[in-house]
């Protein structure tokens, strides 16, 4: 099992530095131009200044505390609505098409919306970010509640068990691996908000520096930028797997 | 029919303890269920005495298990009644436990054998400081007691069915509802099970509806077995069993009472079944 997953770790790395290595082939050629596309190297430079001395360590927190408030609020609203709407049928047949209509609206379109409302502030990059990676959860809690086992509803009936307790201990564990799931892609989607709403709201953040790195032909701190924004998404991801394999014990040992 | 409404029922055999009382437990009056133009069952009129273990067999379609779901107040019937010690049974209700055949669903997978025994005591507002003494109680009693903290999913067929009778039994139920409950299991670990039921029943001295489509079971188990009838459901014929308590896996079925028994109920289900 140990061995199994050091390989997997030994293979992973080989990947990761062979992608380096290509990166570097393909700049030291000079495919592209330099001033467009650094090599590993200068991006590794300026990241190195950009988080001992420079502003990018505290764009970095910003970026990371933004897309963690908007992704609490949005897993928080989200299951808390999908239990309510999930545990009872004719909410579920009363709100499932409404759903279904604004879920597929792109999070970005709301951009507009939000800034006529709350003007370019951190209220309203939160508030599409949460709008955003809503979706995720409260649609897989809603299905996994409406997936609930029957039998266990009958069990719960014949022991007695409250409407809040039926919730509380049958729904939501059985809906658990699902919503683990969405918690992970509504993380994702956070991070992508956090860094747009930035954008467009010059908040600032990763998402504005890598901006007006590229605006201003910096583009080793722009690939700077990328590069931790692809470390956070990573660790991000792998924080919730471990949760994940946590709370799902009882599941990994059926297999 | 009407004649095994009457509840004289002679109990030739004698119990090893909670002998069964003259006390009606469980009374069905013609009752009838119907989904649509669909009768399922069509008129069953039956008394259940409290502590005593009737099975209940039948050919598929009989309703066999729709019997068994209104007696735990997840059918209702669309006429007649049914009465638990007198009073209608409106839904379900903790004094009547069921115990499913599809263990697998009827557990809670993410608890482990404790927790979902806990589950009835929570249930039952228990204060936690007070579950875990009555939980290892009920595992060590029905053969689980070294594993308490082992989830469903590690658990063979045998013992999961174990756990959701240990369940059934936190509920301190007065009626115990078994629907093929080891329809699914080995014969060796159905016969180890029926065992350990007809202790629980004896010790408890709960009263036990078993449905099962194994004759030698229901002999086995039973004071008397119903015989149903399909098309719709209905009482074809009330067998009484004189066999003594305790019963012994094999003397119990080397006795000729009990041969004679099997042969009886043969030729009854398989008229049904041509």
């Amino acid at each position: 099992m140990r061995h199994l997953s050091l390989r997997k770790l030994l293979l992973g790395i080989g990947g990761l530095v062979l992608f380096i290595l290509v990166w570097k082939l393909v700049t030291d050629a000079k495919l592209v131009s330099p001033i467009f596309f650094p090599g590993p190297e200068r991006t590794y430079a300026a990241l190195v200044k950009g988080l001992s001395g420079g502003a990018l360590l505290q764009q970095t927190l910003q970026t990371i505390q933004r897309m963690l408030l908007g992704w609490l609020l949005a897993s928080f609203v989200g299951i808390l609505l999908g239990a309510l709407v999930g545990i009872s049928k004719r909410a579920r047949a009363f709100i499932a098409p409404m759903l279904e209509l604004l879920r597929p609206l792109p999070a970005s379109a709301m951009i507009p919306v939000a800034i006529a409302f709350l003007g370019f502030s951190d209220h309203m990059v939160l508030v599409v970010i949460a709008f955003g990676a809503l979706w995720p959860m409260l649609l897989a809690t809603i299905h996994g509640f409406a997936a609930m086992e029957p039998r266990l509803y009958e069990v719960s009936q014949v022991l007695g068990l409250s409407r809040l307790e039926v919730i509380w201990k049958l729904a939501l564990p059985s809906a658990m691996p699902m919503i683990l799931a969405s918690l992970r892609l509504g993380l994702t989607i956070s991070l992508i908000l956090a860094v747009v709403g930035e954008m467009l709201a010059s908040r600032e953040g990763l998402g504005q520096s890598i901006l007006a790195a590229s605006r201003s032909f910096r583009s080793p701190d722009l690939f700077a930028g990328i590069v931790i924004l692809g470390a956070i998404g990573l660790v991000g991801s792998r924080l919730l797997s471990i949760a994940e394999r946590r709370l799902l014990r009882w599941q990994a040992t059926s297999r | 029919m009407a004649l095994t409404q009457l509840s004289t029922r002679m109990q030739t055999g004698t119990r090893n303890s909670a002998p069964a009382s003259d006390e009606t437990r469980i009374r069905i009056r013609d009752v009838t269920l119907s989904y649509g133009n669909l009768q399922i069952i069509g008129g069953i009129s039956l008394d259940v005495a409290a502590g005593e273990t009737v099975c209940i067999i039948g050919p598929s379609g009989c309703g066999k298990t729709t019997l068994l779901r209104m007696l735990a107040g997840l059918a209702k019937p669309t006429s007649g009644s049914v009465e638990l010690d007198g009073s209608m049974i409106a839904g379900p209700n903790r004094s009547v436990a069921i115990v499913f055949q599809d263990y697998g669903k009827a557990l809670l997978p993410w608890r482990t054998a404790a927790g979902n025994v806990s589950l009835a005591l929570e249930a039952r507002g228990f204060p936690s400081a007070e579950r875990p003494a009555i939980i290892r109680d009920l595992l060590e009693k029905i053969g689980l007691g070294r594993h308490a903290d082992k989830y469903p999913a590690e658990m063979s067929g045998g013992m999961q069915q174990r756990l959701q009778i240990a369940r059934c039994l936190a509920q301190e139920p007065k009626v115990l509802l078994m629907d093929e409950p080891f329809g699914a299991l080995d014969a060796m670990t159905r016969q180890v099970l029926q065992d350990e039921v007809l202790g629980l029943v004896a010790s408890t001295g709960a009263t036990m509806v078993f449905v099962t489509h194994d004759l030698e079971e229901a002999i086995y188990l039973g004071d008397r077995i119903v015989c149903l009838q399909p098309n719709p459901g209905r009482v074809g014929r009330i067998v009484d069993v004189s066999l003594s308590r305790p019963r012994d896996q094999l003397l119990t079925r080397e006795d000729p009472e009990f041969l004679r028994l099997r042969r009886e109920l043969y030729d009854l289900i398989k008229d049904d079944h041509q």
